[in-house]
């Protein structure tokens, strides 16, 4: 009887917010299956990545101009018994999902709802790992058609958020959204879907948290030059219409001891002097040994910011499953402008490299496809954001 | 308390009215045993004892900790320590308010006080207090040591009786327990005047462990440093046993048939607590059938022959002394012989008891006496048949060989019950109400492979299950509970597991036991039991002092 009525319960909810929703934007709910996108992580080449980008050799990100790779493999034992300089791990997780089809003048748009983590551990030391900052926000998104008058539409869709949290339902598992993101409706062009507008919407605004964490740390003053932060993923962010941080140049320097680790990149993004591919100078790099800093700067767009850039394999090729398992692409902002200019000191890549180098282990082999590119910390921290999702089950059944 | 950890409710492991896990850090140190304390609903606690321990790691599989070590790089030492954490098996001993909800996922879980500790455990307003030893809790600041107690009805009765101690000789210390727990009865029945009263009766079996228990141990330092302390924890007299009276089989000599030395003997003897038994063939017909308790006798033969002797039948009639018994004996056994009398059995039959007894009769040939002289020389069932309240009889045995070893045990207990049922002109008010006999190496005469129609066998079951109710208490102690007969260890109100060995701890005897207990009970130190009694909730792992009394490092 029980459980019997704890399904009606269900379908009171998953009725009462969907068809609000529908009532209040005066269009009708489809009522489709609901799923949650895939989320499994696997080992891959982005090689889609931004293809008409490239990073030429001959701009250096570094002071010592050597096209050779630069063996850190001696380097490794002067280092050890040192404090690590890496104290901060962030990174940034969501998980999106279908919620249903909605109806405004016989055009059929998909609901995307999403849960977005991002948060930061710190490591005390090697035994303390714990929590620094940590947001968990559950988003919607609309069809900005969803808004029949189109004036001012962030107040229509703010009002519609603090609606639907005032749904007794959602009140009784203590539960709210933080934000409704339109997408744009207008006519697709070819390859386009609703669908990853929706998705690109949420990636978007759990990108925008990330730059705050990162703004509360520098305001907390917690990073300096022996307490640096990794950042899952790549820094370079692509301007955006909205948000708080859309102008990195804006906040470009709380980015001062951050570094962004990708354990997936484009390879071929890497061009030698005949603007060829030279995708096999990462493939071939031996342990412990990183390619020369290249500048990279992406444009004004981008306000302007340059970055030096550079790979690092920290597992042998021989244990991995492909050659560009463990290899990770290191990114860091220059800030003054000699850096701008001349690029980082190369003791400094260095010395970033050999830091990167010693997080190697333990590793995550087992638990995650991509172990030989993950660096344990961060690793820790996504396990650690995830836990705090409301499950797969329950977040559906909300609806 | 301290918040050491929170429950954890899984689908593969719910917490249930039994049982539920925890996880804490992985530095806390507890053991089994420890009691903690959950916060359940409707302001409850619920008691749990620590059963398992289990240190976690996020590591899938053991590849995943040698690839963190740089794929077999045993000096490597990463930044970061992996994520683990331990996780506790608990098994529920009760409720403050008697829920039977299991406890729900992410209670809080602390650590107990002493108070706590003893309602867990069932040790609080324990009526009729005698020391048990003592517990120790947790680990260092935490560390807690409470005193335990039996309920004293549930060890000699009314409500239950009868002890039995098993573990590996040595390392178990069974003697020094059944000592303990003795000399703590003795206090409380010192100390109390209550109409029930005790005496003991002790079998020494092995070296002269028992022959010195009423004088203070002489190792000074460990009496003021180790044994004093646990003394004055558990409120007993600092003092070895008193009215203790030793009883050493006869020889002339002393020493043919006592490891204790003459010197002390005698000394002893001057001070009027120590005699010399004897047995006298007029008096102590009747428990010739003891001496052939473990002789198998399928067809009752050795019965018969028993029976013929003791009622006097045919050239038995006008025996006097144990002499003569063997000269008529031996005549039996001659084909020629022309009178007809025990004819109805078999030469063969005649020449097996001659043959047995005899055995016994000339190895022991000044025990077997025609009479006692000296005051010092006496009969024991003239003295069990006067033990008086508050006396401690140790009997030597150790020097005689088995099968009269148990000629004395059983006659000991034979003795021991004529007395309680009635057949001494003495009033019920002078005899003690309570005889504790104590006898190590209870396998000898009550192990499975004891014949079934053993004349001591039936003494010790007819002790184990009707001795409750007569004031008749058995501490027995072997090395290995699973050889003993299911009617004597059934019987016992009181079990402890001293030090045993894996094969063992196989037996079904240990089949309700935990796993980690059972390892436990491998590794035991000396000095450590671990118990069972109807008044705890649980097992308790006990601890005891080295004994009070004066001990022969040579044995």
């Amino acid at each position: 009887m029980y459980f019997w009525g704890m399904k009606i319960i269900n379908q009171q909810l998953m009725e009462k917010v969907l068809q609000f929703i529908a009532n209040e934007t005066k269009g009708e709910c489809y009522r489709s299956f609901k799923f949650c996108h895939d989320t499994l992580a696997m080992p891959s080449i982005a090689y889609e990545d931004k293809p008409n980008e490239k990073i030429n050799l001959k701009e250096y990100g570094e002071t010592e101009n050597s096209p050779l790779i630069r063996d850190l493999s001696k380097k490794i034992k002067q280092f050890e018994g040192t404090a690590p300089l890496f104290r901060y791990f962030l990174d940034g997780t969501r998980r999106t999902y279908k919620i249903d089809d909605i109806e405004y003048q016989k055009k059929v748009f998909p609901i995307i709802a999403g849960q977005i983590g991002v948060g930061c551990c710190e490591r005390v030391n090697s035994s303390t790992f714990r929590k620094v900052e940590l947001e968990h926000n559950l988003v919607l998104s609309l069809p900005s058609y969803a808004y029949a008058d189109g004036h001012k539409p962030e107040l229509f869709f703010n009002s519609l958020t603090d609606k639907i949290n005032q749904i007794s339902s959602l009140k009784r598992y203590n539960l709210n959204f933080s934000k409704i993101l339109p997408y744009d409706s207008s006519k697709l062009p070819i390859g386009e879907t609703y669908e990853n507008k929706g998705i690109a919407k949420i990636q978007d605004e759990m990108i925008d948290c990330e730059k705050r964490i990162v703004a509360k740390l520098t305001s907390r003053n917690l990073l300096n030059q022996d307490n640096y932060l990794i950042k899952d993923g790549s820094l370079q962010y692509k301007p955006m219409k909205t948000g708080d941080f859309r102008e990195i140049s804006k906040i470009r320097n709380n980015y001062r001891c951050v570094i962004g680790i990708s354990k997936q990149f484009n390879p071929e993004l890497l061009k030698d002097k005949n603007d060829k591919s030279n995708a096999s100078v990462i493939a071939h790099l031996p342990l412990f040994h990183r390619t020369p800093a290249f500048m990279y700067a992406p444009g004004e767009q981008f306000g302007d910011v340059k970055f030096a850039v550079w790979y690092v394999r920290i597992r042998d090729s021989k244990f991995t499953d492909t050659p560009f398992s463990g290899i990770l692409k290191i990114e860091k902002m220059l800030m003054t402008g000699n850096e701008s200019e001349n690029g980082l000191e190369t003791d400094e890549v260095d010395l970033i490299s050999l830091n990167v180098i010693r997080e190697r282990n333990p590793v995550c082999y087992g638990s995650d496809n991509r172990w030989a590119n993950h660096l344990y910390p961060v690793y820790l921290t996504e396990k650690f954001i995830k836990s705090q999702y409301i499950s797969d089950l329950h977040f559906l059944n909300l609806f | 308390m301290k918040v050491i950890g929170k429950v954890v409710a899984t689908e593969k492991n719910p917490t249930t009215i039994d049982d539920f896990y925890f996880w804490t850090d992985k530095k806390r140190q507890l053991k089994p045993f420890d009691v903690i304390v959950v916060k359940h609903i409707e302001k409850s606690e619920t008691y749990g004892v620590i059963e398992e321990i289990s240190h976690i790691t996020d590591a899938p599989s053991y590849l995943a900790g040698f690839i963190s070590s740089d794929f077999g790089d045993v000096e490597h030492q990463p930044l970061t320590e992996r994520i683990g954490m331990n996780y506790v098996k608990c098994r529920v001993v009760g409720n403050t308010k008697n829920i039977y909800t299991p406890v729900l996922d992410s209670s809080d879980v602390l650590l107990a006080d002493e108070d706590q500790i003893k309602e867990a455990l069932g040790l609080a307003e324990v009526k009729n207090p005698l020391p048990a030893g003592y517990i120790e809790m947790y680990e260092g600041e935490n560390k807690k040591t409470i005193p335990v107690h039996f309920n004293s009805h549930f060890l000699i009765g009314p409500e239950g009786a009868h002890l039995n101690i098993s573990g590996i000789s040595g390392l178990a210390s069974k003697t020094s327990y059944a000592m303990f727990l003795m000399k703590a009865i003795q206090d409380k029945y010192l100390k109390e005047e209550s109409e029930e009263s005790v005496a003991f009766v002790m079998l020494n079996v092995k070296g002269r462990d028992l022959l010195a228990v009423d004088e203070l141990n002489s190792d000074k330092k460990e009496v003021e440093n180790e044994i004093f302390p646990v003394y004055d924890l558990l409120g007993l007299e600092k003092k070895p046993f008193e009215n203790v009276k030793y009883f050493y089989p006869y020889s002339k000599e002393i020493a043919p048939t006592t490891y204790a030395q003459v010197s002390d003997v005698k000394s002893q003897i001057s001070r009027g607590n120590a005699f010399q038994y004897k047995y006298v063939f007029e008096d102590d017909r009747d428990s010739i059938d003891l001496l052939f308790s473990n002789v198998d006798d399928p067809n009752e033969t050795m019965e018969s022959i028993v029976n013929y002797i003791s009622t006097g039948q045919g050239k038995f009639g006008n025996i006097t002394s144990w002499e003569e018994l063997k000269k008529a004996l031996y005549e039996q056994t001659q084909t020629g012989n022309k009178d007809n009398s025990g004819k109805e059995i078999t030469v063969l039959s005649w020449r097996k008891f001659y043959r047995l007894f005899n055995k016994s009769y000339e190895k022991n040939k000044s025990l077997f006496a025609n009479r006692c002289c000296d005051q010092h020389e006496v009969r024991l069932k003239d003295q069990i048949q006067n033990i008086e309240k508050n006396d401690v009889f140790v009997i030597d045995i150790a020097k005689l060989d088995e099968e009269t070893q148990g000629f004395v045990f059983g006659d000991v207990m034979r003795s021991i019950y004529d007395l309680k049922l009635g057949t001494t002109e003495r009033t019920e008010k002078e005899i003690p109400s309570k005889i504790v006999i104590f006898i190590d190496e209870l396998n000898k005469y009550a192990s499975n492979e004891i014949p079934k129609n053993s004349p001591i066998l039936k003494q010790l079951l007819d002790i184990t299950e009707r001795g409750r109710s007569l004031g008749i208490i058995l501490f027995g102690a072997e090395q290995f509970i699973s050889d003993i007969h299911k009617r004597v260890k059934g019987n016992c109100s009181t079990l402890a597991y001293g030090r045993t060995n894996v094969i063992e701890i196989s037996k079904s005897d240990f089949q309700f036991v935990p796993h980690v207990y059972k390892s436990m009970l491998t590794r035991l130190k000396q000095g450590e039991y671990i118990l069972q009694n109807p008044i705890f909730r649980s097992l308790i792992n006990i601890k005891f002092p080295k004994p009070i009394y004066k001990q022969y490092k040579n044995g």
